[in-house]
């Protein structure tokens, strides 16, 4: 068997160097509906995508996937009335401009918000994701999680880069 | 152990399904939370992902980017874009525009920094010596390529680019930059941000620089053009909570760089004047982001700027510009709806000491009024958007311009992105061509014949351009972006001069007066492309090539004729660069940029004849290493290969031309 591990060892480096960004972050927005409790449980969990679309390819092959005994929705919203049955809502940071607005539009709703601007948290976003150290990160704010009714498990907090308003 | 089954079993099942594209993507599917924030990325930057939904010819700069430039000035950062051609004409001075009619004043080039324009209304361009934003404060620079006039208005023609600068919350902290180097080049930075309460930060950076002489490049003998410049910037930023925010931001920069010109003096010989040019900004801003219970968005801005510019012995103006710009975007059904208005009024008072130059009106107040509308209609989800927009612009010198556009995104599958679009975009003469008279050059064999340009008796009608766009981006693999665009575009009304009448009455030395008009016409076609490898997850390819065009139409009368040769022989037809960034340790990093332009031709003002700007290859080092977690140390040089060169002959104001040549610097970046 080890022979055959370390034959395989260069394929496996190999792959390991076709990690795109983009992939990176479909799969964290997915497993972050593992590391969260929702007030309600739904049957299904629906990662909405706000505003110019960078993930959705990537997302597509999750669709339809049971996460956390929930079947996954990908669903794409461009205004305030699409946000009631979304779970998680990714903004993208080409929507910079936009995320003070469409936070509001997801205030006291159990809506986790993701995004991969390095200054969301900061802003009242709840997760941000940060390239760091040649890897992606994450920057959680748990005041924002908190007031979205949100409880985010103690591996998430573990894992996460930066803990924003933790001692509060 | 588990995890090394799981590849193993997944690499077999990829073996025997014989598959050959995605199977990485299964096992980044498979992957935990905590695996996934120990797996290195190895994709070419986030900013080409973000740009593959855009329709236009568009690069973004980020301020990685600009630090690993190794450039100490902005516009050399600009030469990593294809089709942004830039050529340095001394210490400060520099002609840059994007797919042709280069100049000293390139005036088909809207230039924006935190949404307010830098487009100096005298000379229709951009004064490249003042530091407009140190480059440490740059957040990302975002350049589109092609007309931008639908929603940027007037002047944006041949491209658009905008410098946004920091987000005050990212600044948090001090920073200071020492430079020194070669040509007794210093240079300082230092900043400082801080928090005011959970919803205000703010900083403020100071930037002061200073450069000797260049050589002559024909003599080897100093040039004039020691400068001094500084530059204070503050931003303050403050959240309002229910998603509106305030920021606002003053700047002030002064800067002296000298000048040595030659002017056509009696009798018939050219005289190399010293001059200095004194400039001087303040700049107050404020824009105010808010939404709207119904979900519309907008942003105010408003900003009043105060400068000077003196051009010892030649012209000096004092300028007041005040400008007020609204925005709305509004996101319904398959629409995404973006209006604007604004407004801008800018009064100048200049003086002309000297018998050089004269103005028709020294003290002009221009007021421009445009209102826009643009819709980008998804017309089927994720494949195709249809974008149409239009915008309307008053000036009370110059009259009314319509710029409409539409653009057609395709995007068939997840990695490819075909756009094709139309527009159409107008220029505003300047004050400079309504307003002066100047004697500018001679023939080389009749030095007593003066040339002296006098502006139309009417005023002047805008420019304007038509024009076709393709675009292809692709993504061949996780790590290798592709972006080529090919544009045709069609001139018109463009502003050049036919010969008038001769003035006899100085005998001996005759003065052939030269009038502007709206009388020239001609196409530019080019193709431009950018590729984006991420070789290996600690190195980085970046290549950018460009090919462009100039075919003026013939013209009847001479003068046009002569100005349209010229335009067409003062654009290289080729130039790219290919960078290479790599991460030798996470604490040091090598640098490398090769350059490279075709030649030219430039008219030898104040002469008539052309004077032949070789192509040429040059090379850029940067080698950074970090000392501790808090100072680095960075030695860079530029123009390391080749033969000191010449990249310009300055047309406008006839600058003597200077050595471009190998130069090295040492700095240390210290944060606190």
């Amino acid at each position: 068997m080890l022979p055959l591990l370390l034959a395989l060892q260069p394929w496996s480096h190999a792959c390991a160097q076709a990690n795109n960004e983009s992939q990176l972050k479909a799969a964290y927005l997915v497993n972050f509906l593992k590391y969260v409790d929702w007030p309600e449980a739904t049957p299904t969990a629906t990662i909405c995508l706000f505003g110019r679309d960078t993930l959705g390819g990537y997302l597509a092959p999750y669709e339809a996937r049971s996460i956390a005994g929930r079947e996954l929705r990908i669903r794409r919203v461009t205004g305030p009335d699409q946000m009631g049955d979304c779970q998680l809502l990714f903004i993208p940071d080409s929507e910079e401009a936009r995320y003070g607005a469409v936070l509001r539009w997801v205030e006291r709703l159990p809506v986790l918000t993701v995004s991969d601007a390095e200054i969301f948290t900061r802003h009242g976003g709840a997760i941000a994701l940060v390239r760091a150290e040649g890897r992606l990160q994450f920057d959680i704010n748990v005041v924002a999680v908190g007031a979205a009714g949100l409880k985010p498990s103690s591996q998430l907090m573990r894992l996460a880069r930066v803990v924003v308003g933790a001692t509060k | 152990m588990n995890k090394i089954f799981k590849h193993a079993a997944l690499l077999v099942a990829f073996q025997i399904g014989g598959a050959t594209q995605g199977w990485c993507a299964d096992v980044v599917e498979e992957l935990s939370l905590e695996d996934l924030t120990k797996t290195e990325i190895t994709s070419v930057a986030r900013k080409t992902q973000n740009l593959a939904s855009v329709p236009a010819a568009a690069f973004v700069i980020s301020s990685d980017d600009v630090a690993r430039s190794g450039a100490l000035a902005l516009p050399d950062v600009l030469r990593m874009v294809p089709g942004i051609e830039v050529a340095q004409i001394d210490n400060g001075r520099y002609a840059v525009t994007a797919r042709g009619f280069n100049g000293r004043f390139a005036n088909k080039l809207q230039v924006l920094v935190d949404g307010r324009s830098i487009y100096h209304q005298t000379f229709s361009g951009v004064m490249w010596e003042h530091d407009v934003i140190a480059l440490n404060d740059i957040e990302r620079i975002e350049v589109i390529r092609g007309p931008g006039a639908a929603i940027w208005g007037v002047n944006a023609v041949n491209g658009v680019i905008n410098i946004i600068s920091k987000h005050s919350a990212q600044q948090s902290g001090g920073f200071v930059e020492t430079t020194i180097g070669t040509q007794g080049k210093l240079g300082l930075y230092g900043r400082y941000g801080g928090v005011l309460d959970e919803n205000t930060t703010w900083r403020a950076s100071v930037q002061g620089r200073h450069a000797e002489p260049s050589k002559q490049f024909a003599t080897g003998a100093d040039s004039e053009d020691h400068q001094e410049s500084s530059l204070l910037d503050m931003r303050l930023d403050h959240r309002l909570g229910g998603g509106s925010d305030l920021a606002v931001w003053f700047n002030a920069t002064r800067s002296v760089l000298g000048d040595l010109i030659r002017v056509p003096a009696l009798p018939g010989g050219v005289l190399a004047e010293n001059s200095r040019q004194s400039d001087a900004s303040q700049v107050l801003a404020g824009r105010y982001r808010w939404l709207t219970a119904a979900g519309i968005e907008s942003s105010l801005q408003l900003s009043l700027n105060s400068s000077s510019i003196e051009l010892e012995k030649y012209f000096r103006e004092e300028r007041k510009t005040y400008d007020l710009d609204y925005q709305g975007r509004y996101t319904f059904a398959a629409h995404d709806l973006l209006w604007g208005i604004s407004h801008r009024t800018s009064s100048s008072s200049a003086q002309t000491p000297g018998s050089l130059i004269s103005l028709r009106n020294y003290d002009v107040a221009q007021r421009t009024s445009g209102i826009f509308v643009q819709d980008d209609w998804t017309l089927i989800p994720e494949k195709l958007q249809l974008g149409l927009g239009v915008r309307w612009d008053n000036t009370n010198i110059g009259g009314s311009t319509f710029a409409p556009s539409a653009t057609l995104i395709w995007t068939p599958s997840r990695v490819d992105t075909l756009w094709a679009k139309y527009a159409r975009a107008p220029r505003m003469p300047s004050q400079g061509e309504n307003n002066v008279t100047m004697l500018t050059n001679f023939q080389p064999g009749m030095p007593s014949v003066f040339t002296r340009v006098i502006p139309d008796t009417r005023t002047l009608r805008a420019e304007k351009m038509e024009g076709l766009e393709l675009g292809y981006r692709t993504q061949l693999s996780s790590g290798f972006n592709v972006d080529a665009s090919v544009y045709r575009y069609r001139y018109s009304d463009r502003i050049s001069s036919t010969l008038g009448a001769v003035d006899a009455s100085g005998f001996p030395t005759v003065i052939q007066n030269v009038n502007i008009c709206n009388c020239s016409a001609g196409w530019v076609s080019g193709a431009e492309l950018s590729a984006d490898w991420q070789v290996l997850p600690v190195w980085r390819l970046q290549l950018s090539y460009a090919w462009t065009r100039i075919q003026m139409d013939e013209a009847a009368d001479a003068a046009v004729q002569a100005d349209s040769k010229h335009t067409e022989q003062s654009t290289p037809h080729h130039h790219g660069s290919l960078r290479s960034q790599w991460n030798i340790a996470p604490d040091r990093q090598f640098d490398a940029w090769l350059r490279a332009s075709g030649g030219y031709q430039r008219i030898n003002a104040p002469y008539t004849d052309l004077t032949k700007v070789s192509g040429y290859l040059t090379l850029d080092l940067r080698y950074a290493q970090k000392i501790g977690k808090d100072l680095e140390l960075v030695l860079s040089g530029r123009n390391l290969i080749g033969p000191s060169r010449i990249e310009y002959v300055s047309d406008y104001v006839a600058s003597v031309p200077v050595k471009v040549g190998p130069s090295v610097f040492l700095s240390t970046r210290w944060k606190f």
